[in-house]
């Protein structure tokens, strides 16, 4: 979307199709990508090869899914901490599911065939995120204290369920008819990794929902201003519920995802991610204060934190040092923005500045 | 209630115990008194069971383990996870001391970082008893029975070595979280025997948290930097599931052989099915059931039993030839 | 009265926003013991002018000189150092600390044993508050107070510096008459001791009346000085924009239509102030092609009123109906839909979305006539936005263009254009010429009264009696959540207006000399 600073836009007719500025901040993620992928290259022969590509985006794609249901809620000012708990509650499910479950009151064992299982996770993931939603936008929770108590409270369900047991039995039985979770989820189709396609899919998707529909727009004017949007007739209060009720769909599917890579559905699965979630929106060049922010910019966000942990990896880095790289990396390439903006103010003040010269004027009646 | 309990055994353990038993229902104290009274003891009372993370299948069963060996006792039982924070394994023992259990069974986060709380316990008249992992004072704890760690990793090693041939080739090996004592032991162990065999080189060292999704992500990255290694040596069983997941999706399983440790079911199977190479059984079972035994023992006579404090049980090595008796932690034989 | 000696200069000062020029070599002097008033547009440059000199901002060229000394000012500690203190338009205070507090906040005074010394704060802050004739304790906290009184807070603050240079940025905008009147007597005292004050004040009469030396500002220039002797309104205005202000609508058609829009006996809670009665007992019918002016005080209720009928906030008791239809639990998104709107008195908060491009403002509200499959459609929404530039007369580079390159008229026309491209028959606009230039307002009520003429029902308010009296067909009074009057701008004057909206005696009792009006509310 259309994005700028005050300061460092030309007041008069700059007819450009493109945000110039728009341009840099992303710009500034696709240099750091570059550079990653340039460094890795020369440091290992290995890094560029075809397959460790795939591999590599494979790993992406999972973080790449959730932070787009992170950009959502970042874009409306909010924030979901949740998101890995319900990656691991979302799975667990499935598992539950796929192995077999009890039904309540007979002694029937129920095998629901895989689109049953793929639809319940999906929805759990999604009415984790209504919770999150209705209890921001309408008991006016902050955004950090729900999705926080969710992210417990969603990781003890996933514990309730599994007692803390691992589910692997998921590849089905052809005689219950609960096969494919993992033949689907986990296949290759055109020798791409399934996740792969469902970023591609879920990227183009919510692109289309942020660039071209009234949802999309109405979502950056509440990012952006929620008191005009809403006096703009902006349903305010259900834009900010169903972001958190995307997120935790996407939430859903890296879980599914997750699960039939293992294949085993654990209830940690999913710990922390959301963090490296946060860290792709947000060197994806979006505002933490909502409003800025593009699913290709957090796309970009994602592979530079991927590509750089699994490069780290690659050269054989110390466990220890990887983590302090991956953390100076996002600190960089936000600050990076900043200094940006301070400089093209700065330069402009230069460019602008009259040369004046500091001559004592004429004593003025001195002191009073 | 309480108050009409059998006036045995030490006055000091009996008022610890009545107390406890007041937050808990009292019929299940009664019953359990009752049941163990033949016995001579001071049963009832509560015994707070502190591991690791139930999460994992392995301190699953140390809990499960330690909560029925206490119910057949007549002990009743809390049970708490630390998640290797010593801080909220520090939290855990005060709510145990403000609760007053009689006994504390604890899988200790970190050797150095576990001293206070377990002194703090025992300052409070709570007898401690540590299972799994040790800490590095003595004459705090009332035993510290631990597994043979360094002896486990020896054996799957020389099991490990023994079925990556004499040809020799790289390796890699994926470690626990860096901060557990025990990753470091087992690493160690690995590395002695393997170290041994100097036409088997170790390419890369990672570090996977115990985690198997972590395990499997990382096998994958290492795979691309060293596509030709014929050996992973894991320091739990988690990574090693993870590691051999990623070795079947690279086609690789054949050329690699997998050591995993800890013998949890899902990768006796995969010994079983002949996927993973060897796991080291952990006898936490037995050292659970050991401690509170040695628990009960105390509260009744003062003295554990036991000849000394640290208590160490030889872990028992897990290959295609045993795994099918093995059943969640426990061989039969 | 001399002159005062300058003790504050700024010498070719220039200011530059990115390509922007704020300020163009002004040359500026402050003198001691006067009130030197600064007259100009929004944009003219005074506010940059008074950054500049309160170390806010610093100058791209140029230089000041203080006392005779060229100083640089690098932040506002260092102005408070030279004796320079600024009264800022935006109140700067913390709503959750006392009185004190606020007015000590920064420079905490210390006892020996380096604690806040509250005893002496308070004694102070007493003294000070008792010379704004305001009977507050200095550790209320400052969120209890009303607007008027936070602002005389926000002085208190600048008094308590002891400054030497006692910069006013609108230092009146929320005050009353009476407390206007104190905030004079305080200035006179203030220069009688040597204090030198410069004021800005988009309120030209009460400006006038305060000034020893006026300077008016356009396009980041001075145009035009003098001393108070011969300084009236006309010079101001023709001053400040080159000619003067031409607008008046006054002998506009009065063929009004059907009742749009009915207030019934509104009440509404002001939730912040513990459920006192913002708005207590209105009744206004407003008529198809009728332009309504709500005239009133800040506090008045006049707010209050318009966010209820927006839909934002709960009327607590009494009807709107629009067109008959009772608008009872309809949200704003509704009311929009079926033709009532407001355009919000804070453009900044609550009319522009300011990281929007100027057409995605515009069809904000509008947006769902756009949709096609599902989509927004381009080709349907740029056109309708690039029909409401025109018709609006946006001045812009583009629907492209960031909103925040559009001076504060054209902003304001931007958020009119919203509502009107959801084709409403109410509309509703709080304060719509609020920090604009008086081209620009001609030019926004131009356009109010055409679309009245098409038929759209106007009510909106101001607290600019001039406007109330040039671009209106009916007047209606508010003062304490009250209507207090109806008067006819054909046959009211000012005095009439401004003593109505104090809501005294006298005021109920002038609404009888307008024959026009019939007054519907107004009691008390």
């Amino acid at each position: 979307m259309t994005e700028t600073s005050a300061r460092a836009q030309p007041t008069a007719r700059t007819r450009k199709p493109v945000n110039l500025n728009a341009l840099l901040v992303e710009g500034r993620a696709l240099v750091a990508l570059v550079v990653i992928i340039a460094v890795f290259a020369v440091l290992s022969d290995n890094y560029l090869r075809p397959e460790n590509l795939i591999i590599m985006t494979r790993h992406v794609a999972m973080n790449a899914i959730l932070a787009i249901g992170m950009l959502l809620v970042i874009l409306n000012g909010g924030i979901d901490l949740s998101v890995g708990s319900t990656v691991g509650l979302t799975g667990v499910i499935a598992g539950y599911l796929l192995k077999g479950y009890e039904m309540p009151f007979t002694a029937l064992i129920a095998y629901p065939p895989v689109w049953v299982v793929i639809i319940v996770s999906l929805a759990i993931g999604s009415l984790v995120g209504l919770i999150n939603g209705l209890l921001v936008s309408r008991l006016k929770i902050a955004p950090f204290i729900a999705t926080l108590g969710m992210l417990y409270v969603a990781r003890g369900i996933a514990l309730l369920i599994t007692d803390g047991e691992t589910f692997t039995r998921l590849s089905g039985d052809p005689q219950l008819g609960n096969t494919g979770f993992l033949t689907v989820l986990a296949s290759q189709p055109l020798g791409i990794p399934f996740p792969i396609w469902v970023m591609v899919v879920f990227a183009l998707a919510f692109s289309l929902v942020l660039t071209r529909t009234a949802f999309g727009r109405w979502l950056y004017a509440t990012g952006g201003n929620s008191r005009a949007a809403e006096l703009s007739g902006v349903p305010v209060k259900k834009v900010q519920t169903w972001v958190y009720v995307a997120s935790g769909f996407c939430a859903g599917a890296v879980g599914l995802l997750l699960t039939a890579d293992l294949p085993a559905a654990t209830p940690q699965g999913g710990s922390l991610s959301e963090l490296n979630a946060i860290a792709a929106v947000v060197i994806g060049g979006a505002a933490l204060s909502g409003g800025r922010g593009t699913v290709r910019g957090t796309i970009i966000g994602a592979f530079v934190i991927g590509f750089l942990v699994d490069g780290l990896v690659i050269i054989g880095v110390s466990t220890f040092w990887q983590q302090v790289i991956k953390g100076a990396v996002i600190i960089i390439a936000v600050g990076i923005d900043q200094v940006q903006q301070m400089l093209t103010a700065r330069s402009a003040i230069k460019k602008a500045q009259v040369k004046t010269p500091l001559k004592t004027p004429e004593a003025v009646g001195a002191g009073a | 209630m309480l108050r009409a309990l059998p006036k045995v055994a030490v006055v000091a353990t009996a008022l610890v115990i009545g107390l406890a038993g007041c937050g808990s229902s009292s019929s299940d104290a009664g019953s359990g008194s009752s049941s163990d009274g033949g016995e001579g003891g001071a049963g009832g009372g509560t015994i707070s069971i502190i591991s690791v993370d139930q999460s994992n299948p392995y301190w699953k069963a140390e809990v499960a383990t330690a909560e029925s060996e206490a119910k057949k006792l007549g002990y009743k039982t809390t049970a708490a996870d630390h998640k290797n924070d010593p801080s909220t394994q520090n939290e855990l023992i005060d709510t145990a001391i403000s609760k007053k259990v009689a006994a504390i069974i604890l899988d200790p986060a970190g050797a150095d970082e576990s001293v206070g709380a377990v002194k703090k316990a025992t300052d409070a008249g709570i007898p401690v008893l540590l299972v799994n992992a040790e800490i590095s004072e003595q004459g705090i704890a009332k035993s510290q029975i631990v597994s043979n760690n360094a002896q486990g990793a020896t054996v799957g090693a020389q099991e490990w070595v023994k079925s990556v041939g004499d040809a020799g080739g790289e390796y890699v090996e994926l470690l626990g979280a860096p901060t557990d004592n025990n990753a470091t032991v087992r690493s160690d162990g690995y590395g002695q025997i393997i170290s041994q065999f100097p036409n088997l080189v170790m390419v890369q060292q990672e570090t996977a948290n115990w985690d198997r999704a972590e395990g499997k992500s990382k096998m994958e990255t290492m795979l691309s930097a060293h596509p030709d290694i014929i050996g992973v040596v894991a320091g739990n069983d988690e990574m090693a599931l993870g590691a051999i997941q990623a070795l079947k999706d690279a086609g690789k399983l054949e050329q690699v052989k997998v050591l995993g440790f800890d013998g949890n079911q899902d990768a006796v199977d995969a010994v079983s099915d002949g996927e993973m190479v060897a796991t080291v059984l952990q006898p936490i079972v037995e050292g659970t059931t050991e401690a509170v035994k040695q628990a009960d023992e105390f509260l009744k006579t003062g003295k554990t039993g036991a000849s000394s404090e640290k208590q160490a049980i030889d872990c028992v090595l897990i290959t295609q030839d045993n795994a099918a008796s093995l059943d969640n932690f426990v061989l039969s034989e | 009265m001399n002159q005062g000696d300058v003790v504050l200069r700024a010498v070719d000062v220039s200011k530059t926003y990115g390509v922007t020029r704020a300020l163009k070599g002004v040359n500026f002097e402050v003198r001691a013991g006067k009130v030197t008033v600064l007259f100009g547009e929004n944009g003219a440059g005074k506010s940059t002018l008074m950054k500049i000199l309160s170390g806010v901002e610093q100058p791209s060229g140029g230089h000041l000189v203080l006392h005779g000394r060229p100083v640089e000012i690098r932040t506002t500690n260092d102005a408070v150092d030279l004796g320079i203190a600024i009264i800022h338009q935006e109140l700067n205070l913390a709503p959750n600390l006392s009185v004190r507090d606020n007015v000590f906040i920064g420079r905490e005074l210390l006892t020996r044993a380096g604690t806040v010394d509250r005893r002496c704060e308070d004694e102070i802050t007493a003294e000070l508050m008792a010379r704004l004739e305001e009977d507050i304790h200095p550790s209320t906290p400052v969120g209890d107070l009303r607007l008027g009184q936070q602002q005389l807070v926000e002085i208190a603050r600048a008094l308590a510096a002891d400054a030497r240079i006692l910069i006013m940025d609108e230092p009146t905008s929320a005050l009353s008459h009476s407390e206007v009147q104190v905030l004079f007597k305080v200035v006179a005292d203030l220069t009688t001791h040597g204090v030198a004050i410069v004021y800005i004040s988009h309120h030209l009469e009460e400006a006038i009346e305060i000034a020893d030396h006026a300077v008016v500002f356009r396009d980041g220039e001075l145009v035009a000085q003098r001393d108070a002797e011969g300084l009236d309104m006309d010079w101001v205005v023709r001053s400040m924009v080159g000619r003067a202000a031409e607008y008046d609508f006054r002998d506009e058609q009065r063929e009004h239509g059907d009742v749009a829009l009915s207030i019934q006996d509104v009440r509404v809670v002001d939730t912040s102030a513990g459920g006192r009665l913002a708005v207590d007992g209105v009744s206004i019918d407003v008529r198809a092609g009728e332009v309504v002016c709500l005239y009133g005080l800040m506090g008045a209720g006049r707010t209050e009123l318009m966010e209820a009928l927006s839909g934002r906030d709960q009327v607590a008791s009494g009807r709107v109906l629009l067109h008959g239809v009772d608008l009872k639990g309809r949200s704003i998104g509704e009311r929009i839909e079926r033709g009532i709107g407001l355009v919000p008195e804070d453009r900044q908060r609550d009319g522009l979305v300011q990281l929007m491009s100027v057409g995605a403002n515009l069809s904000l509200a509008s947006l769902l006539g756009s949709i096609k499959r599902l989509l927004v459609s381009k080709k349907a929404e740029t056109a309708s936005i690039e029909r409401e530039i025109e018709d609006v007369k946006v001045k812009t580079a583009g629907p492209g263009a960031p909103i925040t390159s559009l001076s504060g008229g054209n902003q304001q026309k931007v958020v009119i254009g919203k509502m009107l491209l959801t084709d409403p028959t109410v509309l509703l606009l709080d304060e719509p010429t609020r920090g604009i230039d008086v081209g620009a307002k001609g030019e926004i009520f131009s356009l109010l009264f055409r679309e009245a003429r098409r038929g759209l029902a106007v009510l909106y308010v101001t607290s600019e009696v001039g406007e109330a009296l040039t671009a209106s067909h009916r007047i209606v009074v508010m003062a304490k959540g009250k209507v207090v009057a109806e008067l006819d701008p054909r046959t009211t004057t000012r005095q009439e207006i401004m003593s109505a909206s104090e809501g005294t005696v006298e005021a109920s009792g002038s609404t009888t000399s307008s024959p026009d009006s019939s007054p519907i509310g107004a009691t008390s």
